[in-house]
């Protein structure tokens, strides 16, 4: 097997490539769709539709791949976005007159604190794997179930509707013509970007997920950067489940378990290396599209929900397979060629 | 002596029997109900079987895998077994038939695991995840999506099959289900097989490290398969008794349920990391979880809290667990440390 140097080359080499092939697969998944259905799917009803359900899952996936850049993963995604919007939904559902008339200060106030309370989350998770040591697996499946039933325990598991007017017109609404989701996806991943990129925050998460031990030598704090990584994921989880709320003007405690299976599969097909020290934001975005057209699609050509959930798990397990052949016959190509030398 | 007992002390399934008696009487001292042998048979009865889903999930945890697509896997072996009885109008007065079904393809499906795990090193969790969607999309859109409830005879009856059945003399109804003999037998079977045979102690050797197991001369690839096919059976076993239990054929049960599952045998001290973990700590976890969810209400929490405590509960057993491995861990640390000198 290849060592971590040599993964970390070959994989830094091939960056674009990634991205590039992405784009390809995008391509290909838009020109088949629209051949297929060129009424449904190829309509402008269907892009805007698809433009404001991309941004809550890429937020999320953008989440799952902030811990899985430093090799560990956040299962809790889905359980703190419900809860902070259930959070959030129901401090605005108390202060509201009968008329469901609200100010938007009280708006602003059930928003930071479910934002909070998605942080407090992610504070949870990062004690548990970074002071704790505890695996990130088992840390967040049981943090999943705290979070979960602490949000099913507090609304008796039922959802909470009819959200205020002023906050269901920011998920539905467009900004310069553009859903304003899709703008708050692009800038969170302008600023997710930068942050992994550019910061030396961003080079330690890459560094601890390449080689854990290296980076523990170099004594540059992996345990903070790794707290970090999941207060951020925390945050992001939030902000994603307050715009799902804000678009469906409705929280609940079982909103889109399915996301977590979604979010991983887009994280993996996106390009990010589930090991740690890979992946780019713009794959992730780009996955993020090329399952949601899957999805229309599916939907266009009245393909049950079901054969969709056996694609995302399909396309998990082929990319993977996929990498690993590609991998191999890598391998095998540098070893013959510095034999033939 | 005194080594010896420190020893068995600290040992996880001593505290968890520790934890069982507390809570037991704590429960007991709130409501006389608790200490009746209909409740005592009615915990065993709930618990059947996820103690047979809890000894596959041990020997892949053991192995230093994980696995959530178990619950998918037998609940798919369950309900194809019984459209196949109805299908081919089988011989719905045996009992036989339906369950060798249902361990066949467990069986099947786990082999789809061991080729995404063995055949091309996928992480555990990526490719469960995976094959769990799979599993579920393709049960759902092509075995079929309907509830089935005149499920065959046989099983049926199964369901109200009593070893010991009697009134007490409160007037209620005390059964033991035949089932306890069955399982009793598995699990012996499975520490035996564990503990004695060469397969079990090669999947503590690949949970204890892959390399190390490789320079043993034992074929990694081989445990693997057998482990996912093994665990698959088993879970299609679970499924098909389920079924029978319930009396209905539900393709929609079971799913979600894997927490709980993972949740007893990481509290039964199994370690997540692989290379530890035995059949008496699953069982006493497996107890425990349930004996806590049957009773909680006794205790006066209610049922909208539930999942939230069990929550409660993971997180501090993942917590103890952790801190007692850091502390063995500096232990070894400070004991090098004093050797070098």
């Amino acid at each position: 097997m290849s060592n971590s140097l040599q993964r970390f080359t070959t994989s830094g080499l091939l960056s674009d490539r990634k991205v590039t092939q992405l784009m390809g697969f995008t391509v290909l998944t838009f020109v088949v769709f629209s051949y297929f259905s060129s009424d449904i799917f190829f309509s402008r009803e269907n892009f805007q539709s698809m433009a404001y359900q991309v941004p809550e899952v890429a937020i999320l996936s953008i989440a799952v791949m902030l811990s899985m850049l430093t090799g560990g993963i956040d299962l809790s995604i889905v359980g703190i976005s419900n809860a902070a919007a259930l959070m959030a939904a129901y401090i605005m559902t108390q202060n509201m007159t009968d008329e469901g008339k609200i100010s938007n200060t009280w708006i602003l106030i059930a928003c930071l604190l479910g934002i909070s309370l998605g942080l407090a989350c992610g504070v949870i998770n990062a004690v548990l794997i970074s002071i704790l040591n505890v695996t990130p697996i088992l840390a967040t499946l049981a943090t999943m179930t705290l979070f979960n039933g602490i949000a099913i325990g507090i609304t008796n598991g039922e959802s909470i509707s009819s959200l205020p007017e002023q906050f269901v017109r920011i998920g539905n609404g467009t900004f310069f013509g553009i859903p304003t989701p899709f703008v708050l996806m692009i800038m969170i991943a302008i600023v997710v970007g930068f942050i992994i990129n550019r910061t030396s925050l961003g080079l330690k998460v890459f560094l601890i997920g390449t080689n854990r031990k290296a980076a523990q030598y170099s004594v540059m704090g992996d345990r903070k950067v790794i707290a970090w990584t999941y207060i951020l994921s925390g945050f992001l989880s939030s902000l994603a489940g307050l715009i799902i709320a804000s678009r469906t003007s409705a929280a609940s405690p079982d909103f889109g378990n399915s996301y977590i299976l979604l979010a991983i599969v887009i994280v993996v097909l996106g390009g990010v290396n589930p090991m740690g020290g890979f992946g780019t934001v713009t794959g992730v975005i780009l996955a993020t599209i090329v399952l949601q057209m899957v999805a229309s699609g599916f939907n266009a050509l009245r393909f049950s929900q079901f054969l969709y959930l056996a694609a995302q798990g399909g396309v998990l397990v082929l990319v993977m397979m996929l990498n690993v052949v590609l991998e191999r016959i890598r391998v095998s190509k540098s070893i013959n060629k510095s034999l033939g030398s | 002596m005194k080594i010896n007992f420190k020893k068995l002390l600290s040992r996880n399934e001593t505290v968890l029997i520790f934890a069982i008696v507390i809570f037991a009487f704590v429960i007991g001292s709130k409501s006389p109900e608790f200490f009746t042998l209909a409740n005592l048979f009615d915990i065993l009865r709930s618990s059947f079987v996820q103690l047979l889903f809890a000894l596959g999930v041990l020997i892949v945890i053991i192995s230093g895998g994980i696995d959530v697509s178990f619950p998918i896997v037998g609940i798919f072996a369950g309900y194809t077994a019984v459209v196949i009885m109805q299908k081919f109008e089988l011989n719905g007065e045996s009992l036989l038939i339906p369950i060798v079904l249902a361990i066949v393809i467990g069986v099947l499906l786990g082999g789809f695991n061991a080729i995404a795990i063995a055949g091309f090193g996928i992480p555990t969790l990526i490719a469960t995840l995976g094959t769990a969607g799979v599993f579920r999309g393709v049960m759902l859109s092509f075995v079929g999506a309907s509830f089935i409830s005149d499920i065959p005879i046989a099983l049926d009856k199964f369901s109200t099959a009593d070893l010991i059945k009697f009134e007490s003399e409160a007037g209620t109804l005390v059964r033991l289900h035949v089932l306890v003999i069955p399982i009793a037998v598995i699990t012996v079977l499975i520490s035996l097989m564990l503990s004695r045979t060469f397969f079990g102690r090669s999947i503590y050797a690949l949970g204890g490290g892959v390399e190390s197991t490789r320079r043993l001369g034992i074929s990694v690839k081989r445990t693997q398969t057998k482990i996912y096919m093994l665990v698959g059976g088993l879970s299609g076993l679970a499924g098909i008794l389920y079924v029978s239990l319930q009396r209905k054929a539900n393709p929609y049960d079971l799913a979600g349920s894997e927490l709980d599952v993972i949740a007893a045998v990481v509290l039964g001290g199994a370690s997540i990391m692989g290379g530890y973990g035995t059949v008496f700590g699953t069982v006493l976890g497996v107890l425990f979880i349930n004996m806590i969810k049957n009773n909680l209400v006794l205790l006066g929490v209610s049922s909208s809290w539930q999942r939230a405590a069990v929550g409660v509960l993971l997180v501090i057993g993942i917590t103890i667990q952790a801190i007692s491995e850091n502390r063995k861990n500096r232990q070894r640390r400070s004991a090098t440390e004093t050797e070098g000198e």
